[in-house]
């Protein structure tokens, strides 16, 4: 009796083990055609990448932009002159009074000396206190001794 | 079994040995019952070992099973080898890979010929019908019928539904830029494989036997990087298409080199070749004057005769030599081109270019130490790069003092242009002979590559003549205001059947950049250039070659990132006085 058990047990198992043996074997044939798959496609994208690099260089060739530049663009060859090295920079100006508050354009304004020293038409004195908030917003900030002369 | 046994053997012998037999078997007192299972034993045990053999085939086509999957997925396409692609020394594509299909048949299939021809023919034109025919009758498995076609035909062939006709993709160089870099690259033939220039020495450096193992089919994943900028390849190419144009010479060439390494950054010789085309690469007119000829460079020699007079410390930059009168030897009388009728320094000689002051400079170190100088400088044997052309230097067999006078400013020897610029390099690099490469190189490298010919002043004094010779000399017309650039002029009459011509020259231009502390060597070649109303009726090297090199100077030296430098002094003070401080 136990020995018929045992027996039954023992077939079950071999059931189900073939049947797990089975699936992993699909299973990994079904991965191996993937990789073969992608393989594949990794080929064809990389021969079409060399195709498009290939057409890059064509497109990109220098004799052909320079024809292109020259027929659409009026450009000239850089002159030696043209050139210029950073330490021929001159120093960046230091920047107006109440510029680095959080707005700055309202700081310069507030900090300004005079208010009405921009380069716009001089006015009677109570206008001009009125205008000059437009007039500094458009223009860069100016400089009190550099802005006033040309306008007066 | 036994029972077989029983029914034949009817001879007593036969069986006294079945006897034996099972007593061997069973021993001798046997029962049936002991016989019975003794008999399911060998059954189990034949049984076991015909499953084993089962388990283990099952195993066995397990793992063989993977691998033919693979295999499935390549057959159909690749069989033309792979080549690495080759980009310039920015990673600009000059050669790669690209994948076309080829047309092919296989004839033993082929059920109606007739049909086939007059189907392939109509979407083939250029398919001779005749010729289709008699490949597609022959009795062989496999013919090529057109390789390289478009996918569009490639397309309608297929959808005839032609049997036993295919298509294979096949790797096909392509040369995206051109004839811009045809000498340096040089082509593939139909199958792939590298026939001139840098292709064929990567077939000699293990492409080719990788090929052979059937091995290079897929994509190739390292690129060969060139030491050739294709911005200045361009730049150079366009001025000197321009120049053989305007001064309708012969051929035109140029180089670029990097005097601190060797790596040659441009090199072009027009005309050229579109490598796309190699058809057209078996012109004799189209071959790399740079590399394939070799000339007689004319007064850019003198530098070398300067150079080894200084560096013998048998004469100065403030010795002079006797110029008043034509150097009489045996019949013959050597000239002056820009005579002056005086007695010329060292810098004179090498700014008026005075054959006559040279040729006494040279006689003054002796035949043997000029001899000696030459070999140490490259000049006398066989330059070697990595393109398989290269031409042997034409050196007199007998060297003699009238060899001595001619070599002196430039005849009677004659090299490969590529030989003289690198000779060149070293007299301004600091006095370093380094071997040209067209693959990058670091100056490290360079250094351990490279070998001192001549003393680190007497380059520096060299410098100050190239620049002296810009400044106030043959070279005038190639001063670029900000590149301080330093040159010396070469024109050579050309040997036609054996004479020298009175009318056909070579002109040829070296200029260094910058000639304080130099990093490029440029040379300017032009064959037979022809006197135009501005060149005043001159076809001397400083109206032709002097003003295309201030030409390409004034476009590549951007492009090689040297800053100009404006308001520099003139070259006594400039370059001579840090000789003085030094000494």
């Amino acid at each position: 009796m136990t020995l018929r058990i045992l027996n039954l047990v023992v077939i079950g198992f071999l059931v189900l083990a073939a049947a797990y043996v089975y699936r992993i074997k699909f299973d990994s044939t079904v991965q191996a055609e993937r990789v073969a798959k992608l393989r594949s496609e990794v080929r064809h994208e990389r021969d079409r990448i060399a195709a498009l690099r290939a057409e890059w260089g064509q497109l990109d060739n220098p004799a052909r932009i320079q024809a292109l530049a020259k027929r659409y663009l009026a450009l000239k060859t850089i002159e030696p002159t043209q050139f210029d090295t950073f330490d021929a920079l001159p120093d960046r100006p230091t920047p107006p009074p109440g510029a680095d508050s959080p707005d700055p354009i309202g700081g310069v304004i507030e900090n300004m000396v005079e208010p009405g020293t921009t380069g716009s038409i001089p006015t009677p004195a109570p206008a001009s206190a009125a205008a000059a908030p437009v007039t500094a917003g458009n223009n860069p900030p100016p400089k009190p001794a550099a802005a006033g002369a040309p306008g007066q | 079994m036994s029972a077989i046994a029983e029914t034949l053997s009817i001879r007593t012998t036969v069986l006294w040995r079945r006897g034996a037999a099972r007593r061997l078997l069973y021993g001798t007192e046997t029962d049936r019952g002991a016989k019975a299972r003794a008999r399911v034993k060998l059954a189990i045990l034949a049984f076991v070992a015909v499953y084993a053999v089962i388990a283990v085939r099952l195993v066995a086509f397990g793992i063989a099973s993977d691998r033919s999957a693979v295999h499935r997925v390549i057959v159909g396409d690749a069989i033309a080898t792979a080549r690495p692609d080759i980009l310039d020394r920015n990673g600009e594509v000059l050669a790669t890979d690209v994948r076309v299909p080829s047309l092919y048949a296989e004839p033993r299939r082929l059920i109606d010929i007739d049909e086939a021809v007059e189907l392939l023919t109509a979407d083939l034109p250029d398919l001779d019908a005749t010729e289709l025919r008699e490949r597609l009758s022959s009795k062989r498995g496999f013919v090529w019928l057109k390789r390289d076609i478009s996918p569009e035909q490639q397309r309608e062939i297929y959808r005839q539904g032609l049997p036993g006709i295919g298509f294979l993709n096949e790797n096909k160089r392509t040369y995206p830029n051109g004839p811009e870099v045809s000498h340096l690259i040089g082509h593939v033939d139909i199958d792939n494989q590298g026939i001139a220039g840098m292709e064929k020495w990567l077939d000699g450096h293990g492409l080719a036997a990788l090929h052979m193992a059937g091995l290079a089919t897929d994509r190739l994943q390292n690129p060969v990087e060139l030491a050739v900028d294709l911005r200045v390849q361009h730049a150079l190419r366009d001025e000197l298409v321009n120049a053989r144009a305007k001064y309708k010479a012969l051929a035109a060439a140029g180089l670029v080199l990097d005097v601190n390494t060797g790596e040659i950054v441009a090199m072009v010789s027009e005309p050229d070749y579109d490598p796309n085309n190699p058809r057209e690469a078996l012109d004799p007119s189209r071959i790399n004057r740079l590399t394939t000829g070799v000339y007689e460079m004319g007064s850019t020699f003198k530098a070398f005769t300067i150079a080894m007079a200084l560096d013998s410390g048998k004469v100065t930059l403030k010795s002079s030599f006797d110029a008043r009168m034509p150097l009489r030897f045996g019949r013959f009388d050597i000239h002056d081109f820009h005579a002056q009728n005086r007695v010329l320094t060292i810098p004179e000689i090498f700014t008026y270019s005075s054959n006559i002051g040279a040729a006494r400079a040279a006689l003054a170190v002796g035949v043997d130490a000029h001899k000696a100088f030459l070999k140490k400088m490259g000049q006398l044997d066989r330059l070697r790069t990595e393109l398989p052309e290269s031409a042997e230097p034409i050196v007199p067999k007998r060297w003699g003092e009238l060899n001595t006078i001619t070599i002196a400013f430039g005849h009677g020897l004659s090299v490969e242009p590529l030989q003289a610029v690198m000779g060149v390099a070293a007299l301004m690099n600091g006095g370093i002979l380094i071997p040209p490469t067209f693959l990058k190189r670091t100056p490290q490298e360079a250094a351990a590559l490279g070998q001192r010919v001549i003393k680190p002043e007497t380059s520096e004094m060299m410098r100050y003549l190239m620049r002296l010779n810009v400044e106030k000399g043959t070279a005038e017309k190639a001063e670029v205001p900000g590149y301080y650039i330093g040159g010396k002029t070469g024109t050579a009459d050309k040997v036609i059947n054996g004479r020298y011509s009175k009318t056909k020259v070579l002109t040829d231009f070296m200029a260094v950049l910058p000639a304080d502390k130099p990093r490029y060597l440029l040379l300017v070649m032009l064959d037979d250039p022809q006197p135009l109303p501005e060149t005043h009726g001159f076809t001397t090297s400083g109206w032709n070659a002097v003003p295309v090199g201030g030409a390409v100077v004034a476009r590549i030296a951007p492009l090689l990132g040297i800053e100009p430098r404006l308001d520099l002094p003139n070259a006594d003070q400039q370059i001579l006085a840090s000789v003085k401080e030094s000494r």
